[in-house]
């Protein structure tokens, strides 16, 4: 394995980490805004997996044409989620009680918009991966095998930590921006893997 | 395997893992009793499942395999197993609480969603191809297992567990994934016989699975629910199972999602629940006209506030609707249903007061669940104070259940101006507040449950009693605080005042469950604490302000478990519900004897669990009269 192989699948353990850190943190603060009865908890559950679905759509459009910086996309990925993540506790708030009154399909439809833009970005991370690696190692099964493996145990981890460790020492604002953090590292890391990547292909 | 079967698979999977991961949640609910690290435990033992199943999918993903038809046998292994363990980890986890804690069976959960999650990376290896657009076909994938995910979330969290068991939705749930498997199966065979001996195989597994169901699920709310009390003749009178949660009544009290919800009693005479909380509201206020209660329950407490002096109407908003099925079924609380007076809104609490800016309430109750569930926060944060506070009609007050957490008192106490602690519940206001003596004495003798008296102190020696011991109530303000008494506001804060205040974001209530000191409210200064020598307890037991009404503080082991009140809290772990249950217990066991000793004199024989240890117990002393 080399070295931007071993970073690519560290950053994607720190992406998965900080995606769950955030899922519980807004979990809570949406619940708190517009209610814990199943409707709502289904309401902002779904607009989640919808916000990854649809992203990984995008993720993977983008990464079709092998002439795309995958990583540095990835990169750019990764600091809009951490952007996103910091500003995001006080938006939630402030458009929650803007529009708490309005009628419960409205307020379905801003719980969605309210998520998308950071699930999008995080449901494309795992396609623009896949193409790099893929573009590497030919093999889908193994490629996407390890990147799901790394990604999912920081998403386990984050999950435990949260609940243990995060929320009751940091509460919600502070765990949001440790999380926000770790998106900028991780985009950090794997920005400047890409970009000496992309010079070595330059003299070559 | 073709990129559309690829993508069924997928989707099938996907609606198979989270809808189960929906029931394990329901039954970690449960048996957890809602703790707030409860959703965070098992999501981190089913993601690491997860990562490990896509792991170990590598093995099978060889190169020179991906078009051979029977590289999908391992995967169709894969979905089998899955499901199988999957089902079963509901059954299990109710055996194994019984004997071990609930977080041990969380390995359990990691391996049936392990080898769920191995069939999303065999998937996308045997479904796609490895070239430049590999990275756009596994979103196609991707977007297929999360249409499925979030199918099976709204059709196992609003269809099967709305009108199913968690027996019934299992088996569904098994259904659904038996049909992946012979998907999987038939796909992976070219013979017919092949193909004939997977559908056989898949219908055998369905017949198995719902014969199996019967044993497995077996008394399974109680297994839950009692833990490492259940004992095998122990059954629920009601058992309410919707989208929205588990209602269970067992020896008149009721559960909702495993905690303690409430005592089905609306009277004085015997009131191991403190029902007499509920009658004090008209001490607080002369003539609350319109009275908002977030939380019905068993609807005890919306009884007594309706017929409450001046109280002309009452809004009761409630999460689960699951409480209407069970009220008509309970005599002393059935009557609410048909009260002019009372309007039951089904709703979140804190979302249907922020909704409504313009309404005013004379007074709001709460007595609602436990500050250490899960999401408890929303109603016990300064900031939902706040929001009570702008709602309060001039000279309104708000009335709630702290469960004894000092915190919360403190939040209470600073959010309000005016504050008072009874018991432990806090009155907080705007205006004043003061409990008035001459309107709670008009309203212990004046108020009427069904026509009837609540006490008959003229005629009966225990009414008597407890009249005197609750007129005794507000007399507790001018002395040192006792938790079965009224507090000040000065008081508390001048105790808790160095407590964090309990914020949306700080959630510090559910993180920090009450860890009362006892020294900091000793009844001695009512009553020495007196050791009573049982035959087969040692119970040291002390008296409280009311008397007969005896507070157990001391140890008390019986099958190795700490029994007691705050005392026992402190020892016990750390939100552990079953104390409720236990210090309930207690409080109808000692009023039981309390009431005994009062009817028949001093030589009245017993108090304990069964036939042992007999203790009686009076404000002066405790004395052993029998076994």
């Amino acid at each position: 394995m080399t070295a931007a192989s071993l970073a690519v699948f560290v950053v994607f353990f720190l992406s998965g980490f900080s995606a769950l850190v955030y899922q519980v943190v807004w979990q809570r603060s949406l619940f708190a805004i517009y209610g814990i009865n199943l409707e709502s908890v289904t309401v902002v559950v779904t607009a989640f997996m919808l916000g990854l679905g649809l992203g990984s759509l995008a993720g993977g459009a983008l990464s079709k044409d092998p002439k795309r910086p995958v990583l540095l996309m990835f990169a750019a990925v990764e600091a809009g989620i951490g952007a996103f993540g910091l500003v995001s506790l006080s938006l939630f708030h402030h458009v929650g009680m803007a529009t708490l009154r309005l009628p419960s399909l409205v307020t379905a439809l801003v719980t969605f918009v309210l998520v998308l833009a950071p699930t999008l970005l995080m449901g494309s991370t795992l396609p623009l991966l896949t193409a790099h690696l893929v573009r590497r190692s030919g093999n889908v099964g193994k490629s996407v095998g390890v990147l799901y493996f790394v990604n999912t145990l920081g998403s386990a981890l984050a999950s435990i930590a949260a609940v243990l460790w995060l929320l009751p020492r940091l509460g919600q604002a502070r765990s949001v921006v440790a999380a926000a953090i770790v998106n900028l590292v991780a985009a950090s890391i794997v920005g400047g893997f890409a970009l000496v990547e992309r010079r070595r292909e330059h003299r070559a | 395997m073709s990129f559309s079967l690829s993508l069924w698979v997928a989707g099938l999977a996907g609606f198979v893992a989270l809808s189960y991961e929906i029931i394990w949640y329901r039954a970690y609910g449960v048996v957890s009793r809602s703790m707030p690290t409860t959703f965070g435990l098992l999501l981190g033992a089913y993601l690491a499942g997860v990562a490990a199943g896509s792991l170990g999918s590598r093995a099978f993903c060889h190169d020179d395999a991906r078009l051979e038809r029977r590289r999908l046998l391992p995967v169709a292994a894969f979905v089998y197993l899955a499901n199988l363990a999957s089902f079963l980890v509901v059954p299990a986890l109710a055996r194994l609480v019984t004997s071990v804690r609930w977080q041990l069976s969380l390995p359990l959960v990691a391996l049936s969603a392990g080898l769920l999650g191995a069939v999303l990376p065999l998937a996308s290896h045997f479904g796609i191809r490895p070239d430049d657009r590999a990275g756009a076909r596994l979103s196609y994938l991707y977007v297929a297992n999360i249409v499925g995910s979030s199918l099976g979330s709204l059709v196992t969290g609003f269809v099967l567990l709305e009108h199913l068991s968690l027996r019934g939705a299992s088996v569904a749930l098994s259904l659904a994934g038996l049909a992946l498997f012979a998907l999987l199966g038939v796909s992976a065979t070219s013979t017919v016989r092949g193909r004939a001996a997977v559908l056989g195989a898949s219908a055998a597994t369905l017949v198995a699975t719902v014969a199996a169901s019967g044993p497995a699920f077996e008394q399974l709310h109680e297994r839950l629910f009692f833990r490492k009390q259940f004992t095998a003749d122990k059954r629920f009178e009601h058992l309410i199972e919707n989208r929205h949660g588990v209602i269970a009544v067992t020896d008149g009290k009721v559960y909702g999602g495993g905690v303690y919800d409430g005592i089905l009693n609306v009277g004085l005479r015997h009131d191991p629940n403190w029902v007499f909380r509920a009658y004090a509201l008209a001490a607080y206020h002369p003539a609350p006209k319109r009275v908002l209660m977030v939380g019905l329950a068993s609807g005890a407490w919306a009884r007594i506030l309706a017929g409450l002096p001046g109280v002309e109407r009452l809004t009761v908003v409630e999460i689960n609707p699951g409480y209407l099925e069970l009220i008509p079924k309970i005599p002393e609380v059935a009557p609410l249903l048909k009260d002019p007076k009372i309007e039951i809104v089904i709703d979140d609490g804190r979302r249907w007061i922020q909704r409504h800016p313009d309404a005013r309430w004379d007074a709001i109750v709460m007595n609602t669940t436990w500050h250490w569930r899960g999401h408890s926060t929303n109603l016990l944060s300064a900031e939902f104070f706040e929001l009570v506070r702008a709602r309060l009609a001039p000279g309104g007050v708000f009335t709630f259940n702290t469960t004894l957490s000092e915190a919360v008192m403190k939040t209470a106490a600073v959010t309000f101006p005016y504050a008072q602690r009874m018991y432990n519940f806090m009155v907080v206001s705007d205006s004043p507040v003061a409990f008035d003596k001459a309107r709670w004495k008009t309203t212990l003798t004046e108020y009427r449950m069904d026509g009837a008296p609540l006490l008959d102190p003229e005629h009966d020696a225990w009414d008597k009693k407890r009249l005197d011991d609750l007129l005794y109530l507000p007399d507790t303000l001018d002395r040192p605080p006792v938790w079965e008494g009224l507090e000040s506001r000065e008081s508390l804060l001048a105790r808790f005042g160095h407590l964090p205040t309990v914020t949306d974001d700080n959630m510090w209530c559910e993180w920090h469950p009450s860890d009362l000191e006892e020294e900091d409210l000793s009844p001695r200064e009512l009553d020495e604490p007196v050791v009573v020598e049982p035959f087969h307890e040692r119970v040291e037991v002390r008296a409280g302000h009311l008397g007969r009404d005896v507070e157990l503080v001391g140890d008390r082991l019986r099958d190795g478990v700490e029994r007691g009140a705050p005392r026992a809290r402190q020892r016990a772990p750390r939100g552990d519900a079953d104390l409720v249950e236990r210090e309930v217990e207690l409080g109808v066991e000692i009023e039981q004897h309390a009431r005994a000793v009062a009817e028949h004199g001093e030589q009245h024989p017993r108090v304990g669990d069964d036939g042992h240890a007999a203790q009686r117990l009076t404000s002066g002393g405790a004395r052993r009269v029998s076994t």
